[in-house]
């Protein structure tokens, strides 16, 4: 039962948090039943059999039964870091939310953990109808935490952000209902099980547009470009990301974004390999337009906020070429970059945030000179910065090199553009880093009547873990790795005949190993 | 015609019976007191009880799939279903009446009685399947609706609202019995249990016949408020007192589409294209343009209403998809079990808006609500499930209803019905969240009432549990619709 208690224990905890009649202990409560969280998410490790690419820890019953739709959690190498990232990051932004989120407190933290469990869902389920209904549910409390907790135009921001995200799946919704079908054509009975689903041989002739695996691809695929983002259906992200207030950022960048390229991984690439492999060109196309143009815009920023925002597009276009390249560095590099980004791009949000409420401006102009008055902040800034930009020994070189050299192997010409990100990627994050800590005092930074003070003890607390985990993962990234790698390789040598079974539990591992490959 | 009437029968009819006694109580009494209204809770209870019993003698008798008064009745699963769902609809909207400031007035009594008579009308309209029958349930339960909507005192509106329903109502009836009419002309009869397995040929044997199932299609379009026949909907249900508005946009709807069903359960549509085609058309028509004429509405009734035509449309997809399949049963539950969840949440909808109204004339708009969510945080929670539940997004019970009609649409092959239905479901979630961004988002001091309003409030703190429990557990109840069907 470990999986369900990790997916519906935040829900619990949010009920806890609603009818918890202290309103100043609020925040301790919540911080301290996030770490129970993740410590208990970390018991996945004593279970997990990385040797395995099979589906682990599976529960399943039958919810619905007149159309087969289960009740069915399983995890793998891919969701398992995913998991991991989700409760790795909750404590943090619960602890980094302290001060900044001042009103509702109890709602906030009530929209935080039923948005946990709605995102543990979406990498868990295994069941279509299932998966499903975690992914819109993840809608709900984010549209809350925008639109309450937000910026001046948080309702436009939330509204868009909202209809975007909703409109892209509904069509998923009915490629599921389709696909149910098929099953039921195939076999006789109906069942909305991916494992079902991935039996299928759907056809697809001669890649024309109207073969039925283009067009459930397609209807698939929509949805998680939206949620990515992928150019040319980012535009909501921005607007998010600038008018969500600080945890809020974070969460949206450090693990939603990561359902829709986890949902590449796990739906789109091997429930229609051929479609994938015809399209692949278009979404590798995307992602390097992506990359550029998310730079280019991240550059002419002169918000901090929207700077980094926009390299969000960038970092996302990197992760859909990975993944597109179909090839086992490619993908695990892909993998390691969502981890990536969730922390360095979360760390950033949450160091924005920090500057936030020291200033209330997020004007690279008005900034400057603030390594001389705030020290250690420039430090953690400094760090988060290498690692966003990818620079040997972090966490980001690691994915952006996989990423690359997978690149390289299957389509060079997309891999020459996509370079070009690294060294953007250095100029808008450099750039923007010279001009709000070094030279001139801007004029936030001397205001005398609201003199600046450098990181305090909660603020570390919140962002060491980060740190740690920027060089963990830099110098080891075999210890991660290690993980997926049974998965991913299953992964990248079936495609076309992905078939993951499941591992019952007891069985020894290198029964797995084979039975995998 | 050999005219048979055993205690079967009346066993059978025995929920109309004990409804329209139960409803003769409160009139009774006030005249027994000399023209003296009793307490309203006492009226409010009776009437409850009423339909609580009726609830129980439907469940106990109906449902055997057995016939009564010479085939004109039938007691099957959808009346069973039907006949709660309604019945269940009508007390819920009467709990509303008896706190509505437009409704709780000197003339309470016999406004209960007028909307048990309309009950009554109800049952006769999901269990009828003689034509002419179905003709008696629907005036009985419509003109008992037009005098509860003119009988409220004040409000303008709702004189003007009654008189438009009662022509426009009129108007669909007129159409209603012209096609029976025809239907009589060219079968010599007019139960659908008569024609049931020659009408996919008839109407392309019979131009006469063809004529007749039409209008009486169009009938049903009027009363379910199908576009282009709704343009007298989002008038009315503004006009009207919001408790009627609740009763009619719930439990009329639903007694409406049960008699709807029954019709194109004679298999018309697979003998005729083009009254497939005009359907489909219809329906798309309808999803489309409720949905997007409720983007503009700021009164929040009328944007419910606009939401209910675009509910409408959806439903038709599904009586499309019970018309044209072989074994109508997974269509006819999808739309029973979409009823039964539109049912709670438009009825939760209305229920917020009746306890916003301060005064009779009072109308409520959505920027109304502003500060809503900080006065009242439950009430708050609730209309946000109702909301989200309209517009679909799971786990809430609205979600499973779309799932299960479009299952079936796509099922039978009607896979753009429900293309489009998905799409209009997107455009309805601009004006859904537009209620829910007001309410927490915007700076107010929405209140409610001041009058005590604690059982409207139960009725809606139950509907919004109910939306959210049996989003879970929909598989069963889905199932038990669908085998109480065969």
């Amino acid at each position: 039962m470990i999986l369900s208690s990790i997916v519906f224990l935040p829900l619990l905890f949010a009920l806890i948090v609603a009818v918890w009649p202290k309103s100043n202990t609020i925040r301790h409560l919540a911080l301290g039943l996030s770490i129970v969280e993740f410590i208990l998410s970390l018991a996945l490790f004593r279970q997990f059999d990385p040797n395995s690419a099979g589906l682990q820890m599976v529960e399943k019953f039958m919810w619905i039964e007149r159309f087969g739709i289960q009740y069915f959690m399983g995890i793998d190498g891919i969701s398992l870091w995913l998991v991991l990232l989700t409760t790795f990051l909750t404590p943090i932004i619960i602890l980094g939310s302290w001060t900044s989120i001042t009103e509702r407190v109890k709602g906030f933290h009530v929209a935080m953990f039923v948005l946990q469990t709605a995102m543990l869902g979406t990498f868990l389920a295994m069941d279509a109808i299932f998966f499903y209904v975690f992914w819109e549910l993840s809608l709900v409390p984010m549209y809350f935490m925008v639109g309450i907790w937000g910026g001046a135009r948080r309702i436009y921001a939330t509204v868009k952000f909202f209809i975007y995200t909703f409109a892209g799946s509904v069509m998923m919704l009915v490629a599921i209902i389709y696909m149910m079908y098929l099953t039921q054509e195939a076999t006789g009975t109906m069942s909305a099980s991916l494992l079902d689903f991935y039996k299928l041989k759907i056809p697809f002739v001669g890649g024309t547009f109207f073969s039925l695996q283009t067009l459930l691809f397609f209807a698939f695929a929509l949805a998680f470009a939206i949620k990515v983002p992928a150019f040319p259906v980012h535009t909501w992200l921005p607007d998010a990301h600038v008018e969500a207030p600080t945890p809020g950022s974070v969460i949206l960048a450090g693990v939603m974004l990561k359902m829709g390229t986890y949902g590449f991984m796990r739906w789109v690439i091997p429930l229609f390999p051929e479609a994938s492999e015809y399209w692949a060109w278009l979404f590798m196309l995307i992602g390097t337009v992506g990359i550029i143009y998310g730079a280019l815009v991240a550059m002419v920023q002169p918000d901090v906020k929207k700077l980094v925002a926009y390299s969000s597009v960038s970092h996302m276009g990197y992760i859909l070429v990975g993944l597109f390249a179909f090839n086992a560095y490619g993908m695990s590099g892909g993998l390691y970059q969502m981890l990536n980004h969730g922390i360095s791009t979360g760390a950033l949000f949450l160091l924005i945030g920090m500057i936030y409420e020291r200033t209330h401006s997020r004007e690279i102009s008005k900034y400057g000179g603030l390594a001389g008055v705030l020290p250690l902040f420039t430090i953690f800034f400094f760090i988060i910065t290498l690692s966003s930009i990818a620079v040997p020994l972090t966490n980001g070189f690691v994915g952006e090199f996989l990423i690359l050299l997978g690149t390289f192997q299957a389509e060079p010409v997309f891999a020459y553009f996509a370079v070009s990100g690294v060294i953007l990627g250095a100029v808008y994050m450099l750039w923007m880093f010279k001009r709000v800590f070094f030279g001139e005092k801007g004029e936030l930074v001397k205001d005398e009547h609201h003199p600046l003070h450098d990181l305090n003890a909660r603020e570390i607390a919140v962002l060491v873990p980060l740190v740690i985990m920027v060089f963990w993962m830099g110098l080891f990234p075999n210890h991660f790795l290690n993980y997926s790698k049974a998965s991913i390789d299953y992964l990248v040598n079936n495609r076309s005949n992905y078939n993951l079974t499941i591992v019952e539990p007891g069985a020894t591992s290198t029964q797995h190993a084979q039975g995998g490959n | 015609m050999n005219m048979n009437v055993g205690l079967s029968d009346v066993l059978l009819i025995s929920p109309m019976i004990a409804l329209f006694l139960v409803s003769l109580i409160p009139i009774t009494a006030k005249v027994l007191r000399g023209n003296r209204e009793q307490p309203h809770a006492v009226t409010l209870a009776q009437a409850l009880i009423g339909i609580v019993i009726a609830i129980g003698l439907l469940i106990v008798f109906g449902g055997g799939g057995k016939t009564a008064f010479n085939n004109g009745l039938i007691f099957d699963g959808v009346t069973q279903w039907m006949g709660i769902i309604a019945l269940g609809a009508a007390g819920a909207a009467m709990v509303m009446m008896y706190e509505n400031p437009s409704t709780t007035g000197k003339q309470f009594s016999e406004l209960i009685f007028l909307a048990m008579s309309s009950a009554v009308g109800m049952l006769i309209l999901v269990s009828a399947v003689d034509l002419l029958m179905v003709f008696i349930g629907l005036e009985m339960m419509s003109l008992a609706l037009y005098l509860m909507i003119a009988m409220s005192h004040e409000e303008k509106l709702s004189k003007e609202a009654a008189l438009k329903y009662f022509i426009l109502g009129s108007f669909a009836s007129a159409l209603f019995l012209y096609g029976v009419a025809f239907i009589f002309g060219s079968t010599g009869g007019t139960n659908i249990l008569a024609f049931m397995d020659s009408a996919a040929e008839l109407v392309q044997t019979s131009r006469l016949f063809l004529f007749g199932i039409t209008f009486v299609i169009l009938g049903f379009c009027f009363k379910v408020s199908i576009a282009p026949f709704h343009a007298w909907t989002p008038d009315v249900y503004q006009g009207a007192p919001t408790p009627h508005t609740a009763f009619m946009a719930t439990a009329v709807k639903t007694v409406s589409f049960a008699a709807f069903l029954r019709v194109i359960a004679t298999k018309s549509l697979i003998g005729s294209d083009h009254l497939f085609d005009i359907l489909q058309w219809l329906a798309v028509i309808t999803m489309i343009l409720g949905n997007t004429a409720a983007i503009i509405q700021n009164n929040f009734k009328r944007m419910i209403a606009y939401s209910s035509v675009a509910h409408s449309g959806y439903l038709l997809i599904g009586i499309i998809t019970a018309g044209v399949s072989d074994n109508g049963a997974f269509g006819a539950s999808g739309v029973i079990f979409y009823l039964l969840s539109y049912a709670l949440m438009t009825l939760g909808a209305f229920a917020i808006a009746s306890m916003l109204e301060k005064s009779e004339n009072h109308i409520v708009n959505v920027d109304d609500l502003a500060g809503f969510a900080k006065q009242r945080p439950m009430l708050a929670l609730c209309l946000t499930v109702f909301l989200l539940s309209l517009a679909g997004i799971p786990p809430t019970l609205g979600f499973f209803g779309k799932f299960y009609l479009f299952n079936a649409a796509i099922g039978e092959g009607l896979l753009w019905l429900a293309i489009w239905g998905m799409i209009s479901s997107v455009i309805g979630v601009y004006y859904y969240l537009r209620p829910v961004v007001v309410m927490y988002m915007k700076e107010g001091n929405a209140e409610v009432a001041s009058h005590s309003l604690n059982a409207t409030t139960v009725t809606t703190v139950i509907m919004a549990l109910a939306i959210v429990i049996m989003g879970f557990v929909s598989g069963p109840i889905f199932s038990a619709v669908e085998k109480s069907l065969f």
